[in-house]
């Protein structure tokens, strides 16, 4: 377990390193980032005017552009980490990263974290002074910094295990696209990126919160701009339900794959 | 404690596999899936003494990777058994995987955006090397390879010798015992080539490390190797150490070249007999 965990930290921060050195493709990222977030304020001020209202899902315009703040910046930061297991698998690398002394699930979630933390500050970064511009400074709680660095680790992991899940599938269909089309749109829509969701129909409301969805971007954004420690503790320990959940997931698939590979050819 | 009093102890035999056999199930047709069995590997047996250095050859589909693959233990063979460095591959794999190095010409196990100074910290953590040994073994590895010089530069921005010289280095940071080399020449030109071989060999012979070289270059196996096996067909077609095959192989009634050798058992899939002799047609 000690082990685990510092060739966890170790690859983490070896990807996250590595992550640096695209600077131009954080740079082009941030500036689409910035463009978002202004056409999410013209849209979201339109919407306020015409419902003549000052809250909108208990949010007012100002915790609306925030909260789409940390949503985009989750959102955008979501690793290749599927379609390097599709690589991986397709061209035979695989065989390469099975040699080493660290669990190749355990190796791929632990680059896609370290990669994802990069490029989560560097969009926050950005979202943030865009926002900053756009509607002005946001009164968080002292707590909502250190809810949010929390909540959005573990939504990080939580996703993280679901590209794995995606991304394992490439061991019999050989090509995830498809898939990893839906999951992410899925965690897009219903995962509250684009609208709260305190906005959502309430049948659709009660069946969400089953899916692992709004723990991975509404859950985090939520929190920043609604701090509450009870809600903090019980969207944690979602997580880290849904985390053990799918550790346990993508144990199967993956015993699953190496029977594959022994019976049919890597 | 198991892989301690492993190494504690001098292992006789590197690999040792009997009658190792693998069929692949290949699936056809979009409704009806009829499994077709295709042999990839058909009984092979073979004993590679610790720190002997061996070209595993053979022409593409062959069963070379796939015999590979059997004993790192990413495969499980059919039938027949196998022993790697005094493990069961399949069984032991985790194990196994602490022991062996391998350096892959079209793979590489660096970090391209980083220097290779990142990528050795990095295995350094993966294998669980102790901080002092791992401080040692790095200071030796750069002096001896030279990699001074770019220690500190972006692999991506590495010559191919350059690069492939980290490769080998980082394959041998955690002491292995076996080291698997597949095609580390590819691509590389004629200097760096031989700094390579040479390179090998001089681990080969200091630390006795057992070397299992894959390749298509005839002057890999001719420098580097003490013994050569040649498969075809999933099956061994020539064993024999290196000089025996130069001096007594035959073909047509002339002594040939390594190269001439090769071709010929490449294209012919025949076992060479007793005396290493190919006739005529």
């Amino acid at each position: 377990m000690k082990n685990s965990i510092r060739q966890i930290w170790a690859v983490a921060r070896v990807a996250a390193r590595s992550n640096l050195a695209y600077l131009g493709e954080v740079a082009s990222r941030t500036f689409f980032l910035a463009v978002i977030l202004f056409i999410f304020l013209k849209l979201w001020q339109a919407t306020y005017r015409e419902s003549a209202s000052a809250v909108i899902g208990g949010l007012s315009l100002n915790q609306m552009l925030w909260y789409l703040t940390v949503t985009e910046a989750i959102y955008m930061s979501a690793p290749r980490l599927a379609q390097q297991i599709d690589e991986d698998v397709r061209s035979g690398a695989l065989a390469v990263r099975l040699l080493k002394p660290i669990s190749y699930p355990l190796y791929c979630l632990s680059s896609a974290l370290g990669e994802r933390i990069v490029r989560f500050l560097a969009n926050f970064a950005t979202g943030a002074a865009v926002t900053f511009c756009l509607v002005g400074p946001f009164n968080c709680s002292p707590a909502a910094p250190i809810m949010l660095l929390v909540a959005v680790l573990l939504a990080f992991v939580l996703d993280g295990l679901g590209h794995l899940i995606i991304g394992l599938w490439a061991f019999w269909l050989e090509d995830t696209s498809g898939l990893l089309l839906i999951y992410t749109r899925l965690s897009m829509i219903l995962g509250g990126m684009l609208i709260p969701m305190e906005l959502f129909p309430d049948w659709l409301k009660s069946f969400v919160f089953f899916l692992p969805f709004p723990y991975l971007v509404w859950g985090p954004a939520h929190l920043f701009v609604h701090s509450d420690w009870l809600q903090f503790a019980q969207l944690v320990g979602l997580q880290s339900l849904y985390i053990l959940l799918l550790l346990a997931v993508v144990n199967l698939i993956y015993g699953w794959a190496l029977e594959r590979i022994s019976a049919h050819g890597g | 404690m198991e892989i301690e009093s492993a190494l504690m102890k001098p292992l006789k035999n590197a690999v040792e596999t009997d009658n190792l056999r693998k069929v692949f199930e290949i699936k056809q047709g979009l409704l009806r899936r009829n499994a077709k069995s295709v042999v990839a590997v058909e009984g092979i047996s073979l004993t590679v003494p610790a720190g002997q250095s061996v070209a595993f050859i053979g022409p593409n589909g062959a069963g070379k990777s796939t015999t590979i693959k059997m004993l790192t233990g990413i495969l499980k063979p059919s039938s027949g058994t196998a022993s790697v460095l005094g493990l069961d591959p399949w069984k032991q794999r985790s194990k196994l995987v602490r022991q062996i190095g391998a350096v892959f010409g079209q793979r590489s196990q660096l970090w391209l955006h980083l220097p290779p100074s990142d990528s050795f910290d990095l295995l350094a953590e993966i294998y669980g090397i102790p901080k002092n040994d791992y401080r040692k073994r790095k200071a030796l590895l750069v002096e001896r390879f030279d990699l001074g010089r770019f220690l500190s530069t972006p692999v991506r921005k590495l010559s191919l010798g350059e690069r492939m010289r980290a490769e080998i280095a980082a394959s041998l940071l955690h002491r292995p015992q076996l080291l698997l080399l597949d095609e580390p020449t590819i691509g590389v030109d004629v200097i760096a080539r031989q700094n390579l071989r040479d390179l090998v060999c001089e681990w080969n012979r200091e630390e006795g490390v057992t070397v299992f070289l894959t390749s298509h270059d005839t002057g890999d196996i001719e420098s580097v190797a003490d013994r050569v096996i040649v498969i075809n067909h999933g099956r061994v077609v020539l064993d024999d150490s290196l000089s025996s095959v130069s001096e007594n192989t035959l073909i047509e009634g002339k002594t040939a070249e390594l190269e001439e050798i090769i071709a010929h058992l490449f294209n012919s899939a025949a076992s060479l007999p007793m005396q290493n002799c190919i006739s005529p047609g």
